[in-house]
């Protein structure tokens, strides 16, 4: 079994990695080896279980085959390219309208700024240091994508952990429009530890919208970051739908005046099933605005997670700011946490947030039923509505109905073997 | 009693406190009745009681048709015939006013079709056609919300309407479009209760009885005239002539989770 040591390390910098890489490689694989996997009692790991060690785990040695694309990505009507990348290598990379590189290049570009700190838990660590392959997404100043760059990220291969890594740059005045879609082999214990890196230029606009659909079996992990230009525009949805822990770790610097930001998603647990949300939205620019819209469910034994914190720097004056979590908890034993949080150090500001845990309210079934709707019925109604809300928010059409379709699935199925109470 | 909604000895509690006391009431289907009482009498709670609202210690019986409305939950009653419109409707996002009849039409037995003919022209009737595809009760106004309740009743033709405070909170000319949808709604196969704590909407609604109701009891029923004293004299006058002492004038327990988007939010 090939392990995540100093000799992997020296296989996977070959005599063509460049001096800087391999040295940047090398510094994180000695952050990697001085960090130990979350355990939970870190607060940004709280409530969570990780039950995976670098030890019981192997990286990949070569790509599985791709996996079918799944009923989000058939549904799409029109798509602008497509990127699939298998078990952390990338096997395929086209565009019609942006430039889609493959990682060697981005090793020749050092210029790109991590966004992720290589230090900010053992699996950024070992992304810096055993990632080595990626995909970057340049969209040229004034570009406009109409239909999405569909991207694929899967993970087939059992007992490895696989470091995918993507990045979008938008150009000045540039839109971008890319789904990305993650999915695992059924029944495969195996962890993903994806990597997204968001550049949104001055005047840029960014559509990006994620489809979390991996095996209950599998575990992700994914670290997204974006940041914005000046008076560009960033809309980011996320479907959390799949994996024994599905974790999303998104931060969003509002670096360019009246920049905007706007996180929208929804996220259904079933089974034993860990839906971990954790967002840090900063404001750093002068007038700029974001909103986080996060609804989810959870019956069974799932957990739900979410903590949202809402930054505003010292110098961020006229930011406004809102985030609200809602949260359903259809079973007696389901659980979700909801920690808004606000850190604001000047006081020109409007921010506020909203927050909610509980199962379905009592006066909204018994509204729904005094006009004759079985409580069945009735229940059925007001989880469609719940999320609704999230799928009419969507920053990518095209996927309203299987998303819809998913998440239902999952409540009259519950519904009808007796599961939420 | 057939073709009635009879209600008799009808008690109710909540919370250790008694609100209603051994309650009669007969409304026949093809009349529109009136129920007037001050604030804190049992009228809401009487509606609540009879569509099935959890959380009340009822006693006593009420039937619909013969049908014992008690035994059944909710949505039987409803389905059976009853249906309230409520005086905070509740506001449900991401629901739309249209699917919810549809819904709601189909379990009557309709077809979709059906229904979505009978919306349309209930809708237009009405005036709500612009709020079928909004979120159910979303951001109307007090006077849409009473039309929209109004609505509901037209699209599933209940055998009894129970119309709570049908006319609390509407400016004149908001009460006199629901006075109209009232008197439209008339009908031999239909009874309405239309209960209000004013006078002012039976200038416009011609009851066929008015009943008065004081502390959890029916007090006293008749024609016109009662509309006309209480006018006159407001509810004292009625409790003087029938020598009842006032006793607390503590108002009302409102509901007053109808009004939250959510009873969790932690702000």
């Amino acid at each position: 079994m090939t392990a995540f040591d100093q000799q992997y390390l020296s296989q996977i910098t070959t005599s063509t990695t460049p001096a800087w890489r391999r040295s940047q490689m090398e510094g994180a694989y000695r952050v990697f080896t001085a960090l130990d996997e979350p355990t939970g009692a870190e607060e940004d790991w709280r409530y969570v279980e990780f039950d995976h060690t670098f030890a019981e785990l192997e990286p990949v040695a070569q790509a599985g085959a791709p996996l079918e694309s799944g009923p989000f990505v058939a549904s799409l009507p029109e798509r602008s390219g497509h990127v699939l990348i298998v078990d952390g290598q990338v096997l395929e990379h086209h565009s019609d309208v942006a430039t889609v590189l493959r990682l060697n290049d981005l090793d020749a570009d050092p210029g790109f700024p991590a966004l992720v700190p290589v230090d900010h838990n053992k699996l950024t660590a070992a992304h810096a240091a055993f990632s080595t392959d990626g995909v970057s997404v340049e969209v040229t100043p004034g570009t406009v994508m109409d239909t999405p760059l569909v991207v694929e990220v899967q993970g087939s291969i059992p007992g490895t952990v696989s470091f995918p890594h993507l990045r979008v740059r938008v150009g000045e005045d540039a839109e971008a429009s890319v789904l990305v879609a993650y999915r695992s082999a059924d029944g495969a214990r195996l962890l993903m530890v994806p990597k997204i890196d968001l550049e949104v230029g001055d005047g840029g606009r960014l559509r990006f919208l994620s489809v979390q659909g991996i095996d209950h079996a599998a575990t992700s992990v994914v670290h997204q970051r974006a940041t914005l230009g000046r008076d560009s525009t960033s809309r980011i949805g996320e479907i959390g739908l799949g994996g024994r822990l599905g974790r999303l770790d998104l931060g969003v610097s509002l670096v360019g005046d009246g920049s905007s930001s706007e996180v929208v998603g929804l996220y259904f647990g079933e089974g034993d099933q860990t839906l971990d949300y954790r967002m840090v939205i900063d404001h750093q620019g002068r007038s700029t605005t974001s909103d986080v819209f996060l609804k989810g469910a959870v019956e069974d034994d799932a957990q739900s997670v979410f903590t949202g914190l809402l930054r505003i720097e010292k110098d961020a004056a006229r930011t406004s700011t809102f985030e609200t979590n809602r949260n359903l908890v259809l079973s007696e034993n389901a659980k979700a946490h909801s920690v808004p949080n606000l850190e604001i150090l000047c006081n020109d500001v409007i921010c506020g947030h909203a927050s909610s845990v509980g199962p379905l309210e009592s006066e909204h079934l018994y509204y729904l039923r005094s006009r004759g709707l079985t409580l069945e019925r009735a229940e059925r109604l007001l989880i469609r509505g719940f999320f609704q809300e999230v799928i009419d928010r969507l920053p990518i059409g095209g996927l309203e109905e299987p998303v819809s379709q998913e998440v239902f699935r999952r409540f009259i199925t519950a519904q009808a073997e007796g599961r939420v109470a | 009693m057939t073709g009635a909604l009879e209600v008799r000895g009808l008690s109710a509690g909540v919370d250790g406190k008694e609100i209603l006391d051994g309650l009669d009431l007969v409304v026949s289907f093809g009349e529109v009745h009136a129920l007037m009482g001050p604030n804190g009498s049992g009228k809401s709670t009487l509606c609540h009681v009879l569509t099935g609202k959890a959380g009340y210690r009822v006693s006593g019986q009420a039937s619909l048709e013969g049908e014992d409305l008690l035994a059944l939950e909710v949505d039987q009653r409803s389905r059976l015939g009853l249906l309230q419109s409520f005086q905070y409707p509740t506001e449900v996002r991401g629901v739309s006013l249209r699917d919810f009849m549809i819904e709601a039409a189909e379990e009557r037995g309709l077809s979709e079709g059906e229904a979505l003919s009978r919306i349309e022209t209930e809708a237009a009737r009405f005036d709500m056609t612009r709020f079928l595809d909004r979120s159910l009760n979303n951001d109307l106004s007090g006077g849409e919300k009473k039309r929209s309740e109004i609505f509901q009743i037209a699209v599933l033709r209940p055998r009894m309407a129970l119309l709570d405070e049908i006319d609390s909170g509407l400016d004149i000319d908001a009460v006199k479009q629901v006075a109209r949808a009232v008197e439209e709604m008339r009908a031999p196969d239909l009874g309405v209760l239309m209960i209000t704590h004013y006078n002012r909407i039976l200038r416009y609604v011609t009851p066929d009885r008015i009943h008065v109701m004081i502390d959890g009891r029916i007090v006293d029923s008749g024609g016109a005239e009662l509309a006309e004293e209480l006018e006159a004299g407001g509810y004292k006058a009625i409790r003087e002539r029938l020598g009842l002492i006032e006793t607390s004038s503590e108002p009302a327990r409102r509901p007053a989770d109808f009004f939250t988007d959510t009873p969790f939010d932690v702000k």
